[in-house]
C-alpha cells in the first residue's frame, strides 16, 4: 500500500497543484513516492502503535485486578477499550468539523479529505463504542441496551457521521455533495458536546466512568491501563486517519490527472 | 489474572431509586434486567468484534488503495498507447 504525504499533492495552501508539464507518451505518471521519509514515519507509528497494543491487553489482564461485581467484575476490563474509543471518536469528530468548516470558507482537496477521513474514523471508533458497550452493560445492568441519554445521544452522533460517510462513499463527489457534507461535519459536531455532559444534565443508567470513579475504577493499576488505553487508541485514530487522508488525496490526484490528460487529448477514454 | 479483594463491593441498587448524581458513580441494574451471561464470553465477544471491525475499515482502505494504483496504472496504459496529438 502506498502512502502519501497530506501535502503532497498541494501548494502551500492546500490547493492541488498539478504538473506544470503534461507527461510524454515514454514518461509514466509520477510514481507514488515509496521511498518518502513519511512513508518510513508512517511504518514507525505502526510499529509504536502495535506495541502499545500489545502492552496495553498485557497490563488489562496481568496487572490490573478485576472490578467488583457491581461494575461487572471481569467484564469491566472492557472498559480499556470502550472509553478510549469514545476519546477517539471525539477526535475523529473534531478532524471532520475543522476539515468541513475550513473546506465550507474555502475549498481544497486537503480539506476535504480531512472532512471526509474524520467523518469515517469517527464512524469507526463509534461502532466500536456502540459494539462494546452493550456487551459490558449486560453484566452490570443486566440489559445489552437502554435508552439512556448518553447511549442515546452518542447513537445519535454516530449515526449523522455514518451519514456523512455514506453521502460521501455513494452520492457522488461533486462540489455540491460536498459541501453538503461539510455542512454536515459541522452541524454533527454540535452534538458531540451533548454526548459528553448528557451523564451530568440527565442521569440515566450511564455513569460519570473517570471523575468520579464510575468506571469500576478502584485500584490505581486501573487508572494507569486507563491511560495507556488512551495512548493506544490515540495512535490507531492517528494512524486511521492518516490512511484515509493518503487515500483521499490519492484519489483526487488520480482523477486531477486522469480530467488533465483527457482535456489535453493525450488519452479519449479510460 | 489479579483479584483485588479489597475495593468494596457495591451493594446492588435499584433502578429508579437513585438520583443521577449517585448514578454517576455507580452501574445501576435495569429494571427487569436478569444478570445471565458470563463476564469471560462477554469478554472475549467485546474483544472479538472490536478488532474484526478495526481489521475491516484497514481491509476496506487497502482495496479503495488498490483501485486508485489500478486507476493509476490504466491511465499509464492509455499514455503509453496513444501519443498527444
Amino acid at each position: 500500500m502506498l502512502y502519501y504525504s497530506p501535502i503532497m499533492a498541494t501548494d502551500s495552501e492546500g490547493v492541488y497543484k498539478p504538473p506544470t508539464a503534461l507527461p510524454t507518451q515514454a514518461e509514466p505518471l509520477p510514481p507514488a513516492s515509496k521511498t518518502s521519509p513519511w512513508s518510513h514515519v508512517f511504518s514507525a507509528l505502526c510499529v509504536v502503535t502495535l506495541g502499545v497494543f500489545l502492552y496495553l491487553i498485557f497490563f488489562i489482564f496481568n496487572r490490573t485486578p478485576d472490578a467488583q461485581a457491581a461494575a461487572g467484575g471481569l467484564a469491566q476490563k472492557i472498559f480499556y477499550f470502550h472509553v478510549p474509543a469514545a476519546y477517539a471518536m471525539y477526535l475523529g469528530g473534531v478532524a471532520c468539523f475543522l476539515g468541513s468548516a475550513a473546506y465550507l470558507m474555502r475549498a481544497t482537496d486537503t480539506r476535504n479529505a480531512w472532512a471526509r477521513a474524520g467523518a469515517e474514523t469517527a464512524v469507526v471508533f463509534g461502532m466500536l463504542v456502540l459494539v462494546s458497550g452493550p456487551l459490558w452493560a449486560k453484566k452490570a445492568w443486566g440489559v445489552y441496551w437502554t435508552w439512556d441519554p448518553r447511549l442515546t445521544t452518542l447513537m445519535l452522533s454516530v449515526l449523522i457521521y455514518l451519514a456523512i460517510a455514506v453521502l460521501r462513499a455513494f452520492g457522488g463527489d461533486g462540489e455540491a455533495e460536498r459541501k453538503f457534507a461539510a455542512a454536515l461535519g459541522v452541524l454533527g459536531t454540535v452534538t458531540l458536546p451533548i454526548v459528553h455532559y448528557a451523564v451530568r444534565k440527565w442521569g440515566g443508567n450511564h455513569p460519570t466512568v473517570i471523575t468520579k470513579g464510575g468506571g469500576g475504577l478502584g485500584h490505581p493499576a486501573m487508572y494507569e491501563a486507563l491511560g495507556i488505553g488512551f495512548l493506544a487508541m490515540t495512535l490507531l485514530w492517528i494512524l486511521m486517519l492518516w490512511m484515509r487522508i493518503s487515500l483521499e488525496t490519492s484519489e483526487a490526484r488520480a482523477r486531477h490527472a486522469e480530467e488533465r490528460l483527457i482535456t489535453s487529448g493525450h488519452i479519449d477514454e479510460l | 489474572m489479579q483479584t483485588d479483594t479489597n475495593q468494596p463491593q457495591a451493594a446492588p441498587a435499584k433502578s429508579g431509586t437513585l438520583s443521577p448524581a449517585d448514578r454517576s458513580t455507580e452501574f445501576v441494574p435495569t429494571q427487569g434486567g436478569a444478570e445471565s451471561a458470563s463476564a469471560g464470553s462477554l469478554l472475549v465477544w467485546a474483544y472479538l468484534l472490536m478488532w474484526t471491525m478495526l481489521l475491516a475499515f484497514v481491509l476496506m482502505t487497502w482495496l479503495r488503495q488498490q483501485r486508485i494504483n489500478d486507476r493509476v496504472a490504466r491511465l499509464e496504459q492509455a499514455l503509453a498507447r496513444k501519443p498527444a496529438s
